[in-house]
């Protein structure tokens, strides 16, 4: 937000001037939009009481017959409203969001981030798959028993993971962060493979 | 967006599918995945350990159609080679031959690093076969 209001100019105004009441150009970083601090395990039920009552008092109606300029801000903030409120309440975007924020690449990633046994493990995976896939039913029990597994890892992600985004929230160290990034990509990597020994071709 | 020809030919007559004994000394074997999109890549090669030329390579990827065709054509440019010449294999010559596009690079900077892992495998057993050579060669 900016220091002056657009209107009249009076100092540091909010999301409305304290002066003259006119709507302000929204705030582009998600948590400063939400006027909650930057946090990888928010209060989710909070957000989504924010998220309301500011759908209320931000919608476009209500300034169908403001100024031009704050119709845009309306719709503006609306825009945003609607993309924040998606990506924080999701734990997945809102950590990569939170990285971004951060100055951390999120993009492309090199080989080097994920251990060997698992790549060995996605291999032998992939390979049971497309037996299956191709008539041999003697590689399903295989398959099955490969589905809990990766379940279980997950599970040991999401938890490791939860851990990290409290001690990130009271503590915002970099290297907890990169901790995060090098769990959210061996999380992908196993999210892939549940839905892949997910979809198991019927009996051919 | 559509695959060039140069990938839908590999992609359907993939090239070297199969593998090679990952226990042989002779044969090294290069493992590499993209996190971003699970695609794995099984890149091994076998080496004449008399002339050091590639005598053989074979793949084995699940993945998208470009990174079954960069895996693909590496095995190709790899038969042949000495193990030298085939480290100055670079991504951008995958890329180019098979006009790849922006979003597709990935693919074949993960050939790059399969080929290069599959050397390092080869050359970490030969090391450990013949520790003496390598200390000689060292100092």
């Amino acid at each position: 937000m900016s220091p002056t209001c657009w209107n009249c100019g009076k100092p540091a105004p909010s999301r409305f001037c304290a002066e003259c009441r006119a709507l302000q150009p929204p705030a582009s970083d998600y948590f400063a939009f939400f006027e909650i601090p930057r946090a990888l395990a928010p209060d989710l039920k909070d957000l989504e009481k924010r998220f309301y009552a500011l759908s209320r008092q931000l919608h476009p109606d209500l300034f169908s017959r403001k100024s031009a300029r704050e119709q845009e801000y309306s719709l503006e903030s609306t825009a945003i409203l609607n993309d924040a409120y998606r990506v924080l309440k999701d734990p997945v975007a809102r950590t990569l969001y939170v990285l971004k924020q951060e100055g951390f690449d999120v993009g492309e990633q090199s080989t080097k981030d994920v251990p060997p046994e698992l790549l060995e493990e996605v291999f032998e995976l992939n390979m049971a798959l497309e037996e299956l896939r191709m008539g041999d039913e003697d590689a399903r029990p295989q398959l099955e028993a490969a589905r809990a597994r990766f379940r279980k890892m997950r599970d040991e992600l999401d938890a490791d993971l939860q851990r990290q985004f409290a001690g990130w929230d009271a503590s915002q160290r970099a290297e907890t962060l990169a901790a995060v990034r090098a769990l959210l990509n061996r999380r992908k990597y196993i999210t892939n493979l549940i839905d892949k020994a997910s979809h198991v071709p019927d009996r051919v | 967006m559509a695959y060039s020809d140069k990938v839908l030919d590999h992609y359907n007559n993939p090239r070297n599918v199969g593998s090679l004994d990952k226990s042989s000394a002779s044969v090294g074997t290069g493992m590499v995945g993209a996190p971003e999109c699970g695609d794995v890549m099984k890149l091994q090669i076998r080496v004449n350990e008399e002339n050091g030329i590639i005598e053989d390579a074979k793949f084995k990827t699940f993945g998208c159609g470009s990174a079954i065709a960069s895996s693909s054509l590496a095995t190709e440019w790899l038969k042949g080679k000495t193990v030298d010449e085939a480290l100055q294999i670079k991504n951008t010559d995958i890329v180019n031959e098979l006009s790849l596009p922006p979003v597709k690079i990935h693919c074949s900077v993960l050939a790059e690093d399969a080929i290069k892992a599959a050397i390092s495998d080869y050359r970490n057993k030969q090391g450990s076969k013949a520790p003496v050579a390598v200390e000689q060669t060292v100092a």
